[in-house]
């Protein structure tokens, strides 16, 4: 600013200096020659009055230093010369200013010296005689006079940029400071120049843009967190060079990683062979997955990678938890093998006594006992595929009728049916407690106090008893079956719920068990949103408790 | 130019991470292979041997570059002559690795009374190798002391381990061979402990500047 200031500030001088110098000259020049030529013309005439009467004394007399007199003769002969020897002067009869005078009496003329420095004025006049007076006089040209200026220009030069820098530091000082002091933060608040208000305006609206889009950048970077915050799959997102531009909580549980890690590499929080193999696929085909086992439970990941106009700008990582998934498939995978293996065997069974019979092996009177044996191992296939789809029916989760059942009722009927094989046993049944009115289907509530019944009964010990007992409380009802038997040692007790899980295999086999009885009950309870828990103690007692809600 | 240099130093970063997440690998590998008797596995540990070779040659080129090219100081040049230093210690791990693989896959499946001791010294020395890679990746001083410590319980293992093959050959002696051979095994170990050391001490010294032996 202060150095354009100076050079307008300067470049000004510079011309005003010029201008009025070539001005000055142009007029003064001029004048001052017509003056010294008027005078030459009074300086000559008088001389020529004098030479003509007193001769060439009263030129040798006259000691004229400012003039150069020269006399010349009408051929051109120079008679006398002020200055030089007339005998060495040549034929002044061509010049310009005596041919003039020869012909009308006077003449004059200028010329410039071979130096361009001088210049000459000569002015002649024809005398009576006939020969010729001329007067010269020399005087600078205007080159020279310029060039004698160039000092005290100089001079004025030097004064000119001294005062101008001085001035436009100071101008620009004054004109910048209001500029400084601007507070841009309230552009409208300010009392600058009016020239600057477009500008603040300007500066004002697009303050007023920025913070909008500011708003709404943060809005919607909390919605995403929001979105993303609360996720249960872990998210992650990289960019290009592989640095974490964005992770969520589950994520960073996940890799157990902290909040630092955002603008880090990838890999400083998970850098497994799979992962990065992984990685490296979705970089070069654009998407990538696997499954691994984190913190003991089973993840799928999957990597894609971002693509828009032909650039990757980044990947996207996804984990989701699929432990659920992993231990259904199982299951079931363990279920199939299983019901195929329980089929399987009252099969073989049957095969091989009817094979017996069939070749005859088997004396008449044997028969009864293998067509017995037939006969009960397949009475056990058909319990065991009842039981079979009884499970799937209830894994269907189809809806069954409801009504009013009174657990206490249902639990007296049991206990009539099962009256017989206690009593094989020697085991003594009793239910007591309340009506316990419950709306469910009766179906299932039989088959739940059905088979607790029909275990308590079979992993009893002779002489022992068994218990059910019905509490009706606010909004829910107790079922109660405990039994004095074996017992279920702790380690069982979780897995007794499991379809085809026995404690005791061998065991099993002869009290005729499809290993599917608590498995039914665990599902026609959580068919009725009810709760089952089993306490137990080794050879003393087990207590297999229900709760039922009564409310809707 | 500044930015291309925190972008070289970035991939460096990534580099070295890569290659310890290797090494791990490498004796992950090798132990497992070791405990279960497993010849195949024992194999790609070989494999990987080479690719942690290669590494080691990239990464130090990429820091001779880096070197001569950016003149980095302070913080940026530890971190370089670190690197410089802890790939090394990370070769020598993958090369251990494999020197145990390939005896393992001359043990076929030997077994004996001692090779319980093997394997908790074989989990250890691995907790310390990815405990070390760990206080890189993480730039953690403390993680970094505490791999050191370490050193002292896998040095207590290998002479427990040596006593218990001194005690098997003097009962077995028709089983020397077998018995120096895992001699040799938990002294690899041993060694592997000591470069995960060296790797954490030059973390350390990446991060603060203060090396224990300079």
């Amino acid at each position: 600013m202060t150095s354009k200031i100076m050079k307008s500030i300067l470049s000004v001088a510079i011309a005003v200096l010029m201008a009025s110098l070539t001005i000055i000259t142009g007029i003064l020049y001029p004048y001052f020659g017509s003056v010294q030529e008027s005078q030459l013309k009074d300086e000559l005439s008088l001389a020529a009055s004098a030479t003509q009467q007193l001769g060439k004394g009263y030129l040798e007399k006259l000691n004229a230093d400012r003039y150069r007199l020269t006399w010349v003769n009408a051929d051109g002969t120079v008679i006398y010369d002020s200055h030089v020897d007339a005998a060495t002067m040549e034929n002044h009869a061509d010049r310009e200013e005596i041919r003039e005078a020869l012909a009308s009496g006077t003449g004059s003329s200028t010329r410039q010296s071979s130096t361009l420095t001088e210049q000459t004025i000569y002015e002649a006049t024809r005398l009576n005689d006939g020969s010729v007076l001329r007067v010269s006089v020399s005087r600078a040209t205007v080159l020279v006079l310029v060039l004698g200026m160039l000092r005290p220009i100089a001079i004025v030069l030097v004064i000119a940029i001294v005062l101008s820098a001085w001035l436009a530091h100071r101008m620009a000082k004054t004109i910048v400071a209001p500029l400084n002091n601007l507070n841009l933060d309230n552009p409208m608040e300010n009392e600058a120049y009016e020239e600057l208000s477009p500008l603040l305006h300007r500066i004002h609206a697009q303050h007023l843009e920025i913070k909008s889009q500011l708003r709404t950048l943060q809005h919607k970077q909390n919605e995403f967190e929001q979105i993303t915050g609360n996720m249960k799959e872990a998210l992650v997102l990289l960019d290009s060079t592989g640095r974490i531009l964005s992770i969520n909580p589950a994520a960073r549980t996940l890799f157990g990683a902290g909040i630092t890690c955002i603008g880090e590499d990838f890999l400083t929080i998970d850098r497994k062979q799979n992962m990065r193999l992984a990685l490296q696929t979705a970089r070069e085909q654009g998407s990538a997955d696997f499954r691994a086992r984190e913190n003991g439970r089973e993840y799928q990941f999957d990597l894609s990678r971002i693509d828009s106009d032909g650039n990757h700008h980044g990947m996207v990582i996804l984990a989701f938890d699929i432990t659920e998934q992993v231990n259904a498939e199982k299951n079931r995978q363990e279920f199939t093998a299983n019901v195929s293996h329980e089929l399987k065997t009252p099969l073989q069974s049957i095969i091989g006594s009817a094979e017996l019979m069939e070749n005859g092996i088997v004396k008449a009177e044997d028969a009864p006992r293998f067509v017995g044996r037939i006969r009960k191992e397949a009475s056990r296939l058909v319990t065991l595929i009842d039981d079979i789809i009884r499970l799937s029916q209830l894994d269907d989760g189809t809806d069954m009728p409801h009504e009013e059942v009174s657990l206490k009722v249902l639990s007296e009927e049991v206990c009539e049916t099962l009256a017989d094989a206690a009593k094989l046993k020697d085991v003594s049944l009793e239910v007591t407690g309340d009506d316990g009115v419950i709306n469910g289907v009766r179906r299932l509530l039989y088959e739940i106090v059905y088979n607790l019944c029909d275990n308590a009964i079979k992993y009893n010990n002779p002489g022992g008893s068994v218990k059910v007992t019905v509490a009706q409380k606010s909004g829910e009802v107790l079922l109660s079956v405990q039994d004095t038997g074996i017992g279920i040692s702790p380690e069982h007790q979780e897995k007794v719920f499991e379809r085809f899980y026995r404690v005791d295999k061998s065991h099993s086999r002869q009290s005729g068990g499809t290993g599917l009885g608590l498995s039914i009950v665990k599902h026609a309870v959580q068919y009725h949103h009810g709760k089952i828990t089993l306490e137990s103690e080794e050879n003393k007692r087990t207590i297999f408790s229900v709760i039922f809600s009564t409310r809707a | 130019m500044r930015n291309r240099f925190e972008q070289q130093l970035f991939e460096l970063n990534r580099e070295i991470i890569e290659m310890g997440a290797l090494c791990e690998e490498a004796i992950e590998a090798a132990a497992k292979a070791l405990i279960d008797g497993d010849v195949i596995l024992a194999e790609t540990v070989k494999e990987n041997g080479s690719a942690i070779d290669q590494m080691e040659r990239d990464i130090e080129s990429r820091c001779m570059k880096l070197l001569l090219h950016q003149q980095p100081v302070a913080k940026d040049l530890r971190l370089i002559s670190a690197a410089l230093k802890i790939i090394t210690d990370m070769e020598r791990i993958g090369d251990q690795a494999e020197d145990i693989a390939e005896i393992v896959a001359f043990l076929n499946g030997h077994n004996m009374d001692g090779m319980k001791l093997i394997t908790e010294m074989a989990g250890e020395t691995t907790r310390m190798v990815t405990s070390s890679v760990d206080a890189f990746v993480k730039k953690d001083v403390e993680l970094a002391r505490n791999v050191i410590a370490r050193d002292d319980i896998v040095d207590t293992y290998f002479s427990k381990v040596k006593r218990g093959i001194i005690t098997w050959i003097a009962e077995n002696p028709e089983d020397g061979e077998f018995a120096l051979d895992l001699l040799m095994i938990s002294k690899y170990f041993e060694r592997i402990g000591d470069h995960a050391t060296n790797i954490a001490e030059w973390v350390i010294y990446s991060v603060t500047g203060i090396h224990k032996e300079v």
